[in-house]
């Protein structure tokens, strides 16, 4: 009698001790919640921000004892903009900050002797957005004087008086001319005159060139700006090349190929964003990331920047690109949690504990339909190789290896046959997780053979469905900005599912499979 | 039927879920440490011979690739030979074998087989496709049992077997399992077996169920499932009792067939038996097992727990079968 006891208040307090420990994570994720929101007033969803940019430029080189500069240009200050908390990371560089004389351009400027091995720089900065309504600065708006082309040799000059003759009679107006003048610039095929005018430089650059020459040519003031899109997270993104100018009293920006909604000047001219010397292997990655902060919140406040409470869940600090990371990493246990769910609840079958949710996170890459269709090609191809491997008679581990070599190959193959075709699948392929799915395609086999074909797809069914499911769920964007701003939900989860390590009841598949015992009588 | 009916009757019979079974009775009542003894059915089977317990003789056992070199001699032995996966689950590896023929042979489900995929289907054993997580498994070489009886015009090409719930070492429900054309001659249930519920006091058959539905004949054969006598009732009895005697598991299940020379014999435990069970009696578990949880058993001789179950049984399964039959 008294064992009995003893088992069955063991069973009675491992249920109340979870219930405790899961109302007390669930408690603190939602004090900490209401601590952010209500205290420093974080805004709750993604669309009242986005004004905001963390903006990073991660410079990596090799270097090989001897003496190193490295020169990379950082936003300027004081021209009208607002440049938020700068960081610089330098090591043991020395750290240099030069102002062009015309205040265009600001520069670092990184040194040192006797560096060795690969080294790492990097600049953070917050910067906010501009747009084609922001004014450019004073001296853009100046009238110039007309600025005679440098083309040396008569040819050059030849066919610039015949090409700006040709125009003049075309146009209008100055403004029309110079309407004119962008577009045979920018059009897919050149002119004969037009081609012998551009200045041999790195692609866009030189058409943008030749048109500022010729804009200053014509007494309008005009500069190439460089700098970053903004559209959304990008860990490697690409900057751009565009041209700015004020005729008839209005700023314009010329882009190729279309005008962003927002953008970000990081420099002016001809330059590279980062010139080095004495460093080898020099590569660039500008990340960006859209921040939660809009203009008064807390980024200026004081008091949050010394909250511990905020700063231990919070990724402000880490790098640009190790936050990018986490904005991926945070959503997992979102999927996790769907999945549990949908096992204890629901009792879907699925083809491995996890594996739905990592075929989840792989569709971030392909995007949901054609991570789909890749994922059943995939499968579909290597059963078919697996059933014919079941006659040569493998031993189990070589033949997951011939498997998985397949599925590589196969994977090579889509990309090259996608590339062609215009698709962009076939670049998105390259996480996708060929571990698992070799582990799946034998799991399937298996029970291919020890039940049926149905059972099979049944359960390959099964798993994509979640798989999908969990995938909806860790891209949205407001999932996804609330686990990344509110990390403090991870305690919620996880105490979401500890209670669910202690449900009991049924699971809706097993209505119908007691269907027989159930209903009155 | 609506839906609150239908979420009430399974309430009712106290049918238990997945969910409960893991939590309640099998993380409960079988600790971790004691799992291994029936995971593995080498152990099992030597624990099984300790207590005195009747089983098939082991032929032989193969752990390597040195030791395939035996497998033709354990072949030849006279009553056939079942190969297993010492650690399978759910019977997924299993292959009997009846007699030598020309150039293989002759499968109990009448098929032949060439020595060369025997010996891959071992190869596949040891490499632990069949055990759990993996791991690399030894092929166990048992002989065959012959069953001839009472459930031979109920069972399609295979042996039918029998597997009893125990629970804290008192038997408390019992069913029949028996091949059919669907599950290829294996009596699993979920590769389409026919389930028997068993009247736990007397051994009788009561109805069947298949693929979770209510049958009262046998798919293939079309004989009736229904009154059947399970011959060695209370010995099966006995042995399922002395099971937990040995494995101290609080719930287990105890498979037994019977040879027609040998008589019962232990096939193989179950830690994490199911819950099909349930259909095949047409009633849910938990009437059963909250009257045994309730009571100590810890005292009990053998024989007072098979009593002790079958007035369990009687309690909630108040009418004999036979009459219920005559209905």
């Amino acid at each position: 009698m008294l064992r009995l006891k003893v088992a069955t208040q063991t069973a009675v307090s491992s249920q109340l001790h979870t219930r405790i420990l899961a109302l007390a994570l669930v408690l603190a994720g939602v004090l900490i919640f209401v601590h952010k929101t209500v205290r420093y007033n974080y805004p709750i969803f993604p669309d009242d921000v986005r004004t905001v940019w963390n903006l990073e430029v991660l410079i990596e080189f090799a270097a090989d004892n001897r003496p190193v500069r490295i020169e990379a240009f950082l936003p300027a200050r004081g021209t009208g903009r607002d440049v938020v908390d700068e960081q610089f990371y330098s090591g043991p560089f020395g750290l240099r900050l030069a102002q062009s004389g015309d205040d265009r351009n600001r520069r670092a400027i990184w040194t040192y002797r006797f560096p060795e091995g690969l080294k790492v720089l990097r600049y953070r900065t917050t910067v906010i957005e501009e747009s084609g309504a922001t004014p450019l600065p004073e001296y853009m708006r100046r009238e110039i004087e007309r600025v005679p082309p440098p083309f040396e040799s008569t040819l050059e000059q030849q066919a610039f008086l015949v090409w700006i003759s040709n125009l003049r009679r075309q146009s209008a107006d100055a403004e029309s001319l110079i309407e004119l003048m962008l577009q045979e610039i920018f059009s897919d095929t050149l002119s004969d005159e037009v081609a012998a005018l551009v200045p041999p430089l790195p692609a866009p650059l030189g058409r943008l060139e030749l048109a500022r020459i010729l804009l200053e040519s014509q007494g309008v003031p005009a500069r190439i700006a460089n700098g970053v899109v903004l559209e959304g997270p990008r860990r490697r993104a690409e900057t751009v090349s565009w041209l700015e100018y004020h005729i008839a009293d209005r700023d314009r920006r010329y882009f190729i190929g279309g005008s962003p909604s927002a953008f970000f000047p990081i420099w002016y001219g001809l330059d590279e964003l980062v010139q080095a010397e004495g460093a080898t292997e020099l590569s660039t990655q500008v990340s960006l990331q859209p921040s939660r902060l809009a203009g008064t919140s807390v980024v200026t406040s004081r008091a949050a920047r010394d909250d511990w409470v905020l700063n231990l869940f919070s990724f402000d600090n880490l790098p640009l690109t190790t936050q990018l990371v986490h904005q991926v990493l945070l959503t997992i246990p979102v999927g996790i949690m769907i999945l549990v769910f949908l096992r204890q609840f629901v009792g879907v079958q699925t083809l491995g504990t996890f594996m739905p949710v990592l075929i989840g996170i792989a569709f971030r890459e392909t995007a949901l339909l054609s991570g789909v269709l890749l994922f059943s090609l995939l499968i579909a191809l290597g059963l078919a190789l697996r059933f014919y491997l079941e006659r040569l008679k493998l031993l189990l581990v070589p033949r997951l290896a011939v498997v998985l070599v397949f599925i590589v190959l196969c994977m090579a193959f889509i990309t090259n046959l996608t590339v062609g075709s215009g698709v962009r699948l076939g670049l998105s392929i390259s996480l996708f997780p060929m571990v698992i799915i070799t582990m799946t395609i034998e799991r399937m086999s298996i029970v291919w053979e020890e039940y049926d074909g149905m059972e099979a797809i049944k359960q390959g069914l099964g798993s994509l469905a979640v798989a999908s499911l969990t995938y909806l769920a860790m891209v949205n964007p407001q999932v996804e900005y609330m686990m990344f701003n509110f990390p403090e939900f991870l305690l919620i989860i996880m105490g979401l599912c500890l209670l669910m390590g202690r449900y009991m009841g049924m699971r809706l598949t097993e209505f119908h499979r007691f269907r027989e015992l159930a209903g009155p009588r | 039927m609506n839906v609150l009916d239908f979420v009430s009757g399974l309430q009712r019979k106290g049918v238990i879920g997945l969910n409960e079974r893991n939590l309640r009775l099998v993380a409960e009542l079988n600790p971790r440490r004691l799992m291994r003894l029936v995971n593995d059915k080498s152990i099992t089977k030597r624990l099984a011979l300790s207590a005195g317990i009747p089983t098939p003789d082991l032929v032989g056992s193969i752990s390597n690739s040195f030791e395939m070199r035996n497998l033709k001699d354990m072949l030849t032995y006279q009553k056939g030979v079942a190969i297993k996966p010492a650690c399978g689950s759910q019977g997924n590896g299993i292959l009997v074998i009846s007699e030598p023929m020309k150039d293989g042979y002759r499968l109990a489900n009448g098929r032949r087989i060439l020595f060369e995929d025997l010996k891959f289907h071992v190869m596949n054993i040891l490499s632990g496709m069949y055990s759990m997580g993996g791991l690399p498994d030894t092929a166990l070489i048992e002989e065959r049992v012959h069953f001839a009886g009472v459930f031979d015009d109920i069972s399609f090409k295979g042996v039918p077997d029998i597997r009893i719930i125990v629970l804290e070492g008192v038997p408390i429900l019992a069913m029949l399992r028996l091949p059919t054309a669907d599950s290829d001659g294996k009596a699993n249930l979920h590769k389409g077996g026919v389930g028997v519920g068993l009247d736990l006091v007397t051994g009788m058959s009561k109805l069947g169920m298949q693929y979770g539905k209510t049958i009262d004949l046998h798919p293939d054969t079309a004989n009736s499932l229904t009154g059947l006598q399970t011959p060695h009732w209370d010995e099966m009895l006995t042995m399922a009792a002395k099971a937990y005697e040995v494995t101290r598991l609080g719930y287990l299940g105890a498979d037994i067939v019977i040879d027609a020379e040998k008589g019962p014999l232990l096939l193989e435990l179950n830690a994490r038996p199911g819950i099909a069970i349930q259909v095949a009696n047409r009633f849910g578990l938990r009437k059963h097992v909250e009257p045994v949880l309730e009571r100590d058993t810890s005292d009990m001789t053998i024989e007072e727990r098979i009593a002790f179950g079958k007035e369990v049984f009687r309690d909630v399964h108040p009418e004999p079968p036979l009459a219920a039959a005559a209905e």
